[in-house]
C-alpha cells in the first residue's frame, strides 16, 4: 500500500535555469501538493508528458530524493522519516537502469542481495526462480557488458525483484525498448499484480495504460490533473480514444 | 556492509583496463624503464668518450717540446691524433669552434727555452666543457706533462718532495652516507610516491563516482537499504587502495631496478640503500602516505560527484596534479628543512619528514605534527565528500 498526501518538491534555479524558464523566480515547483493512493494487488499508472513531474514524484517514493513537504506511506512505513526501513519494500526499475558491466548476472544479484540484507538461503531459492523464470542461465556468467539488450533488461528485473519488494515502482519502465523486451516488462507487472503486490508505474504510452492499470494519476507540470480508477475514466470519456483523452485532461 | 560494497568495487575496478595501467602496470614498469634508458645512454656515452680518439690541435710544429710531450702520453690515457697549425692561431680556433678539432693547446713560442731556464710560462688549453669527457682527458694530459716537469726541476735543484710539502691536505665529509643519500635523494622517493599515489586515486575515483552517474547505475543503488556513508566509505576505501598500491608498485620497481640492474656500484652505498629500504621504513613511509591518500581521495570524491562525464572529471581532477606536485617539488630544494612552519604546509610537509626519515635526522615531535596536520585535513576532506554525496543535485543527472 502507497500513501502519498500533499507531496511537493520544490528545486532551486540556476542563473541558466531561470533564463531558460524565462523567470526570476529563485525556486520551481517540480511536484505540486499532490495525493493518492495505490493499494495491494492494483496497478497503478502515473500518467503525464515530459517534465511533468513523474520521474520526480517516483524518485521520491523510491527515497531517493526527499520531498520538500508531503508524507509517503510505504506499506506501513513513513518513507520520509524512515527512508531506510521504506526502501526493504521497494523494487525500483526504471527504462534507463544502467548495470556494473564489468560484473556478471550473479554477482550483480549477489551484490543487490547484500545491500538488501537477503539471507543465503533466500538467495539462492529467489535466484534459482528468477533465473529460470527469465530464462538467465544460459548467460549468467557472462560479464554484463557482453549482454544484448534484451538480456541486460532481464538481468535489471531479476534485481528489481530479488528481494520480493512489496512494492515495485516502474518509470518508463520501456522506455527505448523493443517490443519483445517491453513484453518481458508487461509480464512482469502483471506477474506482480497476480502476486498481491503494490504496483505504480509511469508511463506516457497510452497503449500500455490501457491494457494494464486499474487506477491512474495524470499529472503536468508537477500538479494533479485527475485521479480515479481506468474504468472511471473511460465512462467519462469525451474523445474518440484514451490518447486523445489523456491530451485533453493534460490542456484542460 | 561497508565490506560487500568494498569487495564489490574493488572486483570491478580490477577488471577495469585504464585503473589497471594506472595502479600497477605504469608505476611497476617506470623505474626499471626510466634506470635502464638512463643507465644504458650515459655508459654507453662514457664508454664511447673514453675511447674516443681525440683531435689535437697544438700551435706549434710536430716536433715542438709540447707536441713530443703529448705524444709520450700512454694511449691508456685515451687515444689522440696531434695536428700542427704552424703559428696559425686563428685558424686553429675556427677549428676548434667548427669541431673540426677536439681540445687545442696554445702555448708561448718560448714554451721549451723557459722550462728549460725554469722560469713560469703560459699553456692554455681549449675545449668544448660540453662534450662529455673532454674535461677529463685534458686534466689527464695536461697533469702528465705537468708532473713531469716539476719532478725533472725537484732533481735539477735536488729538492726532496717530500720536504716542500707541509702537510697533506685532506677533506673529510662527516655526514654519514645516510644523511647524504637523505640530502640528496631523499626527496625524491616521497615526491615520486605522492605522484604515483595522486594517479593511483584518480581513475578509480572518477569510476566509481562519475561513472556510476555516467551510466545510471546511482538511482538504483540509493534505493537500497543502505546509508550513502557507507557506501561513501566502501568505495572510498578502493580509491585509497589503488593509491597505495601504485606507490607500493613505484617502491617496489625502484627497488628491483637498484638491486637487478647494478646502477649503484659502491657496495657500501648500496649497502646504506637497501638498509634504508627496509621494512620498518617502508612500514613508517606508509603510515605517512596513509592520510595523504586519504586527502587525496577526500578532495577527488567531491569532484567526481559533482561532475556529470568522465571527460569532465578528468579534465578538472588531472590539472590538480600539477597543485599536488608543487609543494611536493619544494621539498627537493636543498635548504627547505622541517620546522613548525612547514610542518603545517601539506604534502610539503610529508616530503620532509621522508626526507628526514631516509636521512636519519627526523625530530619525531615534528613527524607527529606533520602526520596530525595530515590526519586533520584527510578527515575535512572526508567530511566535504559526505556533504556533496548526500546532495540530490550532485548524485543525479
Amino acid at each position: 500500500m502507497i500513501k502519498v498526501e500533499h507531496l511537493t518538491k520544490q528545486f532551486s534555479l540556476n542563473k541558466e535555469q531561470k533564463k531558460e524558464a524565462g523567470t526570476t523566480d529563485k525556486f520551481a515547483f517540480a511536484v505540486n501538493n499532490i495525493s493518492f493512493d495505490c493499494k495491494p494487488g492494483e496497478i497503478f499508472s502515473l500518467l503525464g508528458p515530459n517534465g511533468a513531474g513523474k520521474t520526480t514524484t517516483l524518485r521520491m517514493l523510491s527515497t531517493v530524493i526527499t520531498p520538500t513537504s508531503g508524507s509517503i506511506i510505504m506499506g506501513g512505513i513513513n518513507a520520509v522519516t524512515h527512508p531506510n526501513e521504506a526502501r526493504r519494500k521497494i523494487g525500483f526499475l526504471t527504462g534507463s537502469t544502467g548495470l556494473y558491466t564489468r560484473l556478471n548476472a550473479h554477482e550483480l544479484i549477489d551484490y543487490f542481495a547484500s545491500l538488501y540484507g537477503v539471507s543465503n538461503q533466500m538467495l539462492i531459492e529467489r535466484k534459482k526462480y528468477l533465473f529460470d523464470l527469465l530464462d538467465m542461465n544460459e548467460f549468467a556468467h557472462k560479464r554484463i557488458g557482453k549482454l544484448s539488450t534484451g538480456m541486460k533488461q532481464k538481468v535489471s528485473i531479476c534485481r528489481t525483484m530479488i528481494h520480493d519488494p512489496e512494492i515495485v515502482i516502474f518509470d518508463e519502465p520501456t522506455s527505448g525498448l523493443d517490443v519483445i523486451t517491453a513484453e518481458s516488462i508487461i509480464q512482469l507487472i502483471r506477474d506482480c499484480k497476480s502476486q498481491n503486490k503494490t504496483v505504480i508505474f509511469s508511463s506516457h504510452i497510452m497503449g500500455e495504460v490501457d491494457l494494464l492499470c486499474d487506477s491512474l494519476a495524470i499529472i503536468h507540470k508537477g500538479q494533479m490533473k485527475y485521479q480515479g480508477s481506468m474504468q472511471k475514466f473511460r465512462e467519462k470519456m469525451s474523445e474518440k480514444s484514451i490518447t486523445a483523452e489523456f491530451i485533453k485532461t493534460v490542456q484542460a | 556492509m561497508i565490506f560487500n560494497i568494498f569487495k564489490k568495487e574493488l572486483k570491478e575496478t580490477l577488471r577495469d583496463k585504464r585503473t589497471l595501467i594506472m595502479m600497477l602496470v605504469i608505476p611497476i614498469l617506470i623505474f626499471p624503464l626510466i634506470l635502464n634508458v638512463v643507465v644504458g645512454v650515459s655508459s654507453s656515452f662514457e664508454e664511447s668518450a673514453e675511447n674516443k680518439t681525440l683531435k689535437i690541435g697544438i700551435l706549434g710544429e710536430t716536433d715542438d717540446y709540447l707536441a713530443l710531450k703529448l705524444n709520450e702520453i700512454p694511449n691508456a690515457l685515451g687515444p689522440k691524433t696531434l695536428i700542427p697549425y704552424h703559428g696559425d692561431s686563428l685558424k686553429m680556433k675556427a677549428d676548434l669552434k667548427e669541431e673540426k678539432l677536439d681540445i687545442v693547446f696554445i702555448y708561448d713560442s718560448k714554451f721549451s727555452e723557459k722550462l728549460d731556464k725554469m722560469e713560469p710560462t703560459k699553456l692554455i688549453c681549449s675545449f668544448d666543457k660540453t662534450k662529455i669527457g673532454y674535461d677529463q682527458r685534458a686534466q689527464k694530459y695536461v697533469q702528465y706533462i705537468e708532473t713531469e716537469e716539476r719532478l725533472k726541476r725537484y732533481q735539477a735543484l735536488n729538492i726532496d718532495e717530500q720536504q716542500i710539502t707541509p702537510f697533506e691536505i685532506a677533506f673529510e665529509n662527516s655526514a654519514s652516507n645516510q644523511k647524504m643519500i637523505g640530502e640528496l635523494l631523499g626527496g625524491f622517493l616521497p615526491y615520486i610516491f605522492i605522484a604515483f599515489g595522486f594517479m593511483g586515486c584518480m581513475y578509480p575515483a572518477i569510476d566509481l563516482f562519475t561513472g556510476e552517474k555516467e551510466r545510471g547505475t546511482i538511482e538504483t543503488l540509493l534505493t537500497t537499504p543502505v546509508s550513502r556513508w557507507k557506501f561513501l566509505i566502501g568505495k572510498m576505501l578502493v580509491i585509497i587502495l589503488s593509491g597505495l598500491l601504485a606507490s607500493c608498485f613505484a617502491l617496489l620497481g625502484l627497488f628491483f631496478s637498484i638491486n637487478l640492474m647494478d646502477i649503484i656500484p659502491d657496495p657500501e652505498i648500496m649497502n646504506v640503500v637497501n638498509q634504508i629500504l627496509s621494512v620498518g621504513f617502508v612500514l613508517k613511509l606508509f603510515l605517512l602516505l596513509l592520510p595523504l591518500t586519504v586527502f587525496f581521495a577526500g578532495i577527488m570524491i567531491p569532484i567526481a560527484v559533482y561532475t556529470k562525464t568522465f571527460k569532465e572529471a578528468q579534465s578538472i581532477i588531472a590539472p590538480l596534479n600539477i597543485l599536488v606536485l608543487l609543494p611536493a617539488m619544494a621539498g627537493l630544494f636543498p635548504g627547505i628543512e622541517l620546522n613548525v612552519q612547514t610542518a603545517m604546509i601539506p604534502i610539503l610537509n610529508i616530503v620532509l619528514t621522508t626526507k628526514g626519515l631516509i636521512g636519519g635526522t627526523i625530530d619525531y615531535s615534528l613527524l607527529i605534527l606533520s602526520f596530525s596536520v595530515m590526519v586533520v585535513l584527510a578527515g575535512i576532506a572526508v567530511a566535504v565528500s559526505f556533504k556533496q554525496f548526500g546532495k540530490e543535485t550532485n548524485i543525479l543527472s
